[in-house]
């Protein structure tokens, strides 16, 4: 009897959670417009394989917890999709919204960008995608309505990575950065190795970005470790494998094809910078940087 | 043991043969396969016609129809269409064309079409011929394959850098996600597995209007996509991979106006050639022919 009642409270207790955790795609209208939902979306973790094959691990790398969803449909307008990927973290909602955006607007949720056909944003834990199958009047204004819901039924807002405040704001590229923590992502911008030479992983919070023109562009990355000792052994492992000249006392070194290559460490974090057009624009990139760590 | 390779490596290279560092930028394969297989070279044909697409938003199955005949005797070095495919197939082989149907940019359907019916002329029974992607481990066809045509389209993949050639062939493993690891940097292996082993007759990568940049995984844009009208065949899957992926590489620096790398770099390519001795993705050892047009063709 006993155990029949503390079953029946936990239940109770079950649902009580299930009926107040209130998620985003709940927030999505049946039908609006012409428009009603004729499919709904809903993978946890590495089931999103089944919905994009191989391009999931871009979500998988940032944490993925799930997408939920749906899709659109009304007569003679194009397909709306809805894709709501709940990721671990706030930070890791913002690395896939960096990995995605190539301008920076703050139309929706903490960050997004809108294409004609298409509107992606990341608020709290979550990365958006809006789009439309085709662009027709219609389906265009439905889109924005949409992303609107969704951002407005996110109540939080969660923080940026702290090593994005590292970044120097002179010459960095708007919205020419990336977060990330998967050492895949190194090379976003720029080759710099074909393995995990720093030793990237979940606990290392990384940014790449690109300063000045595209004709004179630096690439600028910072990495923050758990401790000071992953720090050294990723320093020294970067300078063994990558500038083996390099001395700790004259952090800059001008490479076979003149550009200019510097490393560094202090505390938890590293940084480095590759394709420096200079030995001085390198050393006051570096300067700028160093000051914010 | 493979050497881990990192930009100041390619750069020392670089320098020792006195190659402009743009190459790196642009096209690191070319340095990353350096040294790689030390055989005869692979031959790659660009076939491309600018009338293509000359009706509107679809293909011209006519014209592709030409273009495949005319790079397939270019390939094989047969005068007659119907001797270049007989070069291909025998009527006493089963036949399973790997096409790719991913809905957002499956290979055009007039292309399978053709390819089936050009089969089918060499003399092989319809039933000895399966047109299929998923499920080819349960295909009767497929399961008894003398030989495979692969055929899909060139597009950026959020994870592998590109999906062409070689990268087609992931249904052929009951798990495909265990190629993921890497960025799919094994993905030559699939070649190795015995349902596939020594089978590939043909490797078709689609250029008609290629994908070369994506916003999200799932993204497949129009503004990102270009009527490039080209066809790329060879024998050798990294070779043609190559190729294409030098042509993405071109059209994404146009575009953006900057050195713009695929994020990640396809970097299975240039290990299909370095470890795993599938074919060559270094260009040097490519022979290719380009027929056709050739305006911004980026080879």
């Amino acid at each position: 009897m006993r155990n029949y009642f503390l079953l029946l409270m936990m239940s109770c207790m079950n649902l009580s959670a299930v009926v107040l955790e209130k998620f985003p795609v709940d927030s999505l209208p049946e039908e609006f417009s012409s428009y009603q939902i004729t499919e709904r979306l809903n993978y946890t973790g590495k089931e999103l394989y089944d919905y994009i094959n191989g391009g999931a691990e871009l979500y998988i790398s940032y944490g993925l917890v799930s997408m939920t969803g749906c899709k659109y449909t009304g007569e003679n307008l194009p397909q709306i999709t809805v894709e709501i990927y709940e990721m671990t973290s706030p930070a890791n909602a913002y690395g896939v919204y960096t990995q995605s955006r190539d301008k920076e607007e703050q139309d929706y949720g903490q960050g997004s960008q809108s294409f004609s056909d298409f509107i992606l944003f990341w608020k709290d834990c979550y990365f958006v995608i809006v789009n439309t199958q085709e662009v027709v009047p219609e389906s265009e204004k439905a889109i924005k309505y949409l992303a609107g819901v969704i951002d407005k039924s996110i109540p939080k807002k969660g923080n940026i990575p702290a090593i994005i405040n590292c970044l120097p704001k002179e010459n960095l590229v708007p919205a020419g950065f990336l977060y990330f923590h998967h050492y895949i992502w190194l090379n976003a911008y720029y080759f710099i190795a074909d393995y995990n030479i720093l030793n990237i992983d979940e606990k290392t919070d990384a940014v790449s970005a690109k300063y000045g023109e595209s004709d004179a562009r630096s690439y600028l990355l910072l990495i923050e470790y758990p401790d000071e000792t992953k720090t050294e052994k990723a320093y020294k492992q970067l300078q063994a494998k990558y500038a083996p000249e390099l001395k700790s006392d004259e952090p800059f070194l001008q490479l076979e094809d003149k550009t200019w290559f510097s490393v560094w460490k202090k505390g938890k974090k590293l940084g480095a910078i590759f394709n420096g057009v200079s030995r001085e624009k390198t050393e006051q990139l570096y300067k700028t940087t160093i000051i914010n760590f | 043991m493979e050497k881990l390779i990192t930009r100041r490596d390619l750069l020392k290279k670089t320098a020792v043969l006195a190659v402009g560092t743009t190459i790196l930028m642009n096209k690191p394969l070319d340095l990353w396969a350096w040294g790689a297989g030390k055989g005869k070279k692979s031959k790659v044909i660009l076939i491309r016609n600018q009338q293509l697409f000359a009706d509107g938003k679809q293909a011209d199955a006519t014209i592709a129809g030409q273009m495949l005949d005319e790079a397939l005797r270019t390939l094989t070095g047969q005068k007659d269409t119907e001797k270049a495919w007989a070069s291909i197939v025998k009527p006493q082989d089963v036949v399973g064309i790997k096409t790719n149907v991913w809905n957002k940019f499956p290979t055009p359907e007039i292309l399978n079409d053709i390819v089936k019916e050009r089969v089918i002329q060499a003399g092989v029974g319809a039933d000895n011929i399966s047109v299929k992607d998923r499920g080819v481990l349960d295909d009767p066809v497929f399961q008894q394959a003398t030989a495979l045509i692969n055929i899909r389209p060139m597009r950026t993949h959020a994870w592998s850098g590109v999906g062409s050639c070689i990268k087609n062939y992931i249904m052929f493993s009951p798990k495909p996600a265990s190629y993921h690891d890497d960025s799919c940097a094994s993905l030559a292996a699939l070649y190795d597995l015995p349902f596939v082993k020594g089978k590939t007759k043909l490797c078709i990568l689609v250029m008609f209007n290629p994908l070369f940049h994506h916003r999200t995984a799932q993204d497949v844009s129009e503004e990102y996509m270009w009527k490039y009208s080209g066809l790329i065949l060879g024998f050798d899957p990294v070779a043609v991979d190559s190729v294409g992926l030098r042509i993405i590489q071109g059209k994404r620096n146009a575009f953006f106006g900057e050195d713009k790398p695929l994020n990640p770099p396809a970097k299975h390519i240039a290990l299909a050639d370095t470890r795993y001795h599938l074919g060559n993705a270094d260009p040097a050892k490519i022979d290719l022919v380009k027929l056709g047009w050739d305006e911004e063709a980026f080879v």
